[in-house]
């Protein structure tokens, strides 16, 4: 449940943000905010961030601090989880994907792909506050 | 390393209100410490992670056949779960459970409950089993069932108020959990039913 992911992300937020050097940039966060996104296309875009964080995030984000790796994998298997869920939204059209979300989550790769793998990995994990904070203001 | 050991055997796990312990059979070796490592693979590792396997430092080189694995299934997917056994040098092949487990199979128990009334009101004391524990607590009228009312406790707090209540009849209350992440309940406790006195607590 996302209040898992919240207690698992908080747990290293302080360690994981520390491995991120690089304060200029956002992966999430840059030129706009998640927060400008339509009601419409939430579903949407949580469906696709939650895809991305599975798919890309996750398994570059080794440390050889054991307790973080096994606080990234509770996360990783709890987004696993919800990932299921919003799938199944999506394969019943309850999570339609506009143009606008489209565009947003776009965005989000070209940063993401901006950087190296593992520091783009790194700052998606320290980032996931914003995700958590924009998904619970959205409920 | 030849494998000079057998690998731990009856390897189970004994899940009950979200609380997970992993157990074995002790791998005996005559006047030797046998030590035991544990480690888990969850879904994602499974299928994102190449199958790679996490070792749980509190159960590293332990002498216990028990493992407290509470912590590290923190999710409602299934995982995987392993032992092996270490004397000196040697060091035995992996133990692995049989069959995943998934938490949502953990066995739920009635809360343990007490239900006070304080003058006219009807009070109820609620164990504390941990955040991820919510109570839907029921209470009525004895003899009037069909007015039942109910009452979800998200928090638990040291008491919960549940009404006032008239002079007279005895007041019935039982209760069962609730736990979100794996969208199941318990049973439900015990009825106990109490009557208001003029401020004194009686029990039935």
């Amino acid at each position: 449940s996302v209040t898992e992911i919240r207690s698992g992300f908080t747990a290293i937020k302080a360690n994981i943000q520390a491995r991120d050097p690089i304060r200029t940039l956002s992966i999430l966060s840059y030129p706009h905010s998640l927060h400008r996104v339509k009601s419409s296309d939430r579903c949407c875009i949580t469906h696709h961030l939650f895809n991305f964080y599975v798919d890309k995030v996750f398994k570059h984000c080794k440390t050889e601090d054991s307790y973080v790796n096994r606080k990234i994998s509770s996360i990783a298997n709890s987004f696993l989880s919800v990932k299921r869920k919003l799938g199944q939204c999506h394969e019943q059209n309850k999570c339609m994907c506009g143009q606008e979300s489209a565009k947003k989550f776009k965005q989000i790769l070209v940063n993401y792909e901006g950087l190296n793998v593992t520091s783009a990995a790194i700052k998606s994990l320290g980032e996931l506050d914003i995700l958590l904070d924009w998904m619970e203001k959205s409920r | 390393e030849d494998a000079l050991l057998p690998a731990p055997q009856n390897i189970s796990i004994l899940s009950t209100n979200m609380k997970h312990f992993l157990t074995w059979s002790p791998v005996i070796v005559q006047g030797e410490t046998v030590r035991y490592s544990v480690e888990f693979q969850g879904e994602y590792e499974r299928e994102y992670a190449n199958e790679s396997w996490i070792p749980i430092c509190e159960c590293s080189l332990i002498t216990a056949t028990v493992c407290n694995i509470t912590d590290d299934i923190s999710a409602t997917v299934a995982y995987n779960l392993r032992v092996r056994a270490d004397v000196g040098v040697g060091r035995s092949e992996w133990g692995t459970l049989e069959g995943f487990f998934n938490r949502i199979t953990t066995s739920l128990t009635p809360p343990l409950m007490k239900v006070i009334a304080d003058g006219y009101h009807l009070l109820v004391e609620l164990e504390d089993m941990g955040p991820a524990f919510q109570f839907c607590v029921l209470y009525w009228k004895k003899g009037q069932e069909s007015r039942m009312q109910r009452k979800v406790v998200k928090e638990v707090s040291s008491v919960v108020h549940l009404d006032a209540m008239e002079a007279g009849p005895d007041y019935c209350v039982k209760a069962q959990t609730y736990v979100e992440a794996i969208n199941r309940s318990s049973s439900f406790s015990q009825t106990q039913c109490v009557r208001a006195q003029g401020g004194r607590s009686v029990w039935l």
